[in-house]
């Protein structure tokens, strides 16, 4: 209890408190006539000896934190990223090439970059795991991108290039089946 | 009246349509001796339901389900019934909210069998060998029982300033003439005027639950969206670049439990994409197709 209150940062609240200003202030200044009748005046004695009807109970206060920036550009930059790896992904496999496996490698690893950002944020959020954690989950994806687009980038300079290379894959077959049983029986 | 009542719940047992015309007969009172002789007693349908309870109160006490059995035969349809009748005769400390009973003031919103709903506007699944779980609205802090803690959902409200705003307030003065609106800017705020604020999309948004304290959630942003895209409305500059920060609107990722769990049956989620397509420029809100301020020149 003590902790869920802690949690939330929590103002109390006084029911009994609140229904003496709740009650006595509206009734001040909206009767028209100039007294309170004897009976409610009773009636609001009467509600401030019950004990039973006394009764705290807890209200978050509200949280909200503040958010700087301008996201507009990046989510504009998103959009389009997504819109163009339609056209990318096809055409640097139609037509493997050096410029087109370029095009591909920088728009998937922008494409992801920016997916797994918007994961870390979602989830590491400095509320939950401290200031710290985030930075450095920030910081390390900054390095797999950049690591990931070198790595791409040395295989269309120095091998056959990303599409070939998972033309490659699909070519492969698993020893004992299909065709690369049929070549075998044959000879 | 207690005769009266009596003979409704006859009523009921016996069947709707029989029943209208024996209600029309009522008013003249000749059919009561007659009716309660031929009441059949069925045999009662029970079902379980499984409540979220946690008090407060009691310091250190875990929140835990209990069950409770209505006979679904002396009960009303919807879970709201189903609430107040437990409340009524079995359990007086089940705290729920609960208002209009006709799905218009958002009071009873509550998670019902897994989803977010209104209790009022929710029939009891009829499948008695399941029982019916009720919880308060996910991902917020429990007041008690079934009661959550709304604070914060309202403050977001109110930072939107969900009023009309316009330039020259000093020429138009307030109260003088009415404001000038064509039908078709007006049908552009069909579906969303409608929100009761009940909080079941924004409760049943994970990006909510995940960063409920920097992003608006979905009630809020359609609300915005409905002042934004107001034809009165002159502030929409302002208003788009308070929400242009990476968070307010930005988490939203389409998931699309909002509209899919909004029991007015709106489109949250297609709010907040307009309001993304205004952000980028993608779309421009129209010129008011009449002279807002005519009547007051």
């Amino acid at each position: 209890m003590a902790l869920s209150v802690m949690l939330r940062n929590a103002g109390k609240l006084n029911v009994v408190g609140l229904g003496k200003t709740a009650l006595s202030l509206p009734m001040k200044t909206l009767t028209t006539k100039s007294t309170l009748s004897a009976e409610s005046l009773k009636t609001l004695t009467k509600l401030n000896n019950a004990q039973c009807l006394s009764r705290t109970f807890s209200l978050s206060s509200p949280k909200m934190s503040a958010a700087k920036g301008n996201h507009t550009p990046l989510w504009t930059a998103e959009r389009l990223i997504s819109l163009s790896l339609l056209g990318v992904v096809p055409a640097a496999f139609i037509y493997p090439s050096q410029t087109l496996d370029a095009l591909l490698a920088v728009s998937v690893v922008l494409h992801s970059h920016w997916g797994v950002e918007a994961i870390i944020t979602d989830y590491a959020r400095p509320q939950v795991v401290g200031p710290l954690l985030p930075k450095v989950a920030h910081g390390a994806l900054i390095l797999l991108s950049i690591a990931t687009l070198g790595g791409l980038f040395y295989i269309i300079q120095n091998d056959v290039g990303i599409a070939n290379s998972i033309k490659q894959i699909w070519k492969i077959k698993a020893a004992g089946s299909g065709s690369a049983v049929e070549e075998a029986s044959s000879k | 009246m207690a005769l009266v009542n009596e003979a409704r719940i006859a009523l009921n047992r016996i069947g709707v349509i029989s029943g209208r015309q024996q209600l029309r007969s009522l008013a003249t009172g000749k059919y009561l001796a007659q009716q309660v002789e031929t009441v059949e007693i069925k045999e009662p349908q029970i079902k379980t339901f499984q409540i979220y309870r946690w008090n407060p109160d009691n310091a250190g006490e875990k929140p835990y389900m209990q069950t409770y059995e209505v006979n679904l035969r002396e009960c009303g349809p919807m879970v709201l019934d189903a609430l107040i009748k437990i409340k009524n005769e079995v359990d007086p400390t089940l705290t729920f909210r609960r208002s209009c009973r006709e799905g218009i003031c958002g009071s009873c919103a509550m998670n019902i069998g897994g989803t977010n709903t209104l209790a009022c506007i929710s029939k009891i699944d009829t499948n008695l060998s399941k029982p019916l779980k009720v919880y308060p609205l996910p991902h917020m802090y429990v007041v008690r029982d079934l009661v959550p803690d709304l604070n914060n959902f309202y403050e977001q409200y109110r930072s939107i300033q969900p009023w009309l705003q316009r330039k020259n307030e000093v020429a138009e003065s307030k109260g003088k003439a009415q404001y000038l609106q064509s039908v078709e800017d007006r049908s552009k705020l069909d579906g969303l005027y409608e929100c009761i604020l009940c909080a079941c999309c924004s409760t049943s948004c994970p990006s909510y639950w995940w960063n409920g304290d920097k992003y608006l959630g979905p009630a809020v942003l359609m609300q915005a969206y409905r002042w934004i895209i107001d034809s009165r409305d002159e502030n929409t500059t302002e208003r788009l670049s308070k929400l242009k920060d990476p968070f307010s609107v930005y988490r939203c990722h389409t998931i699309m439990n909002c509209t899919r769990t909004c029991p007015k049956n709106l489109n949250p989620g297609r709010a907040i994409a307009e309001i993304k397509k205004l952000l980028s420029g993608m779309a421009s809100k129209p010129a008011p197709k009449l002279d807002t301020a005519a009547l007051h020149k």
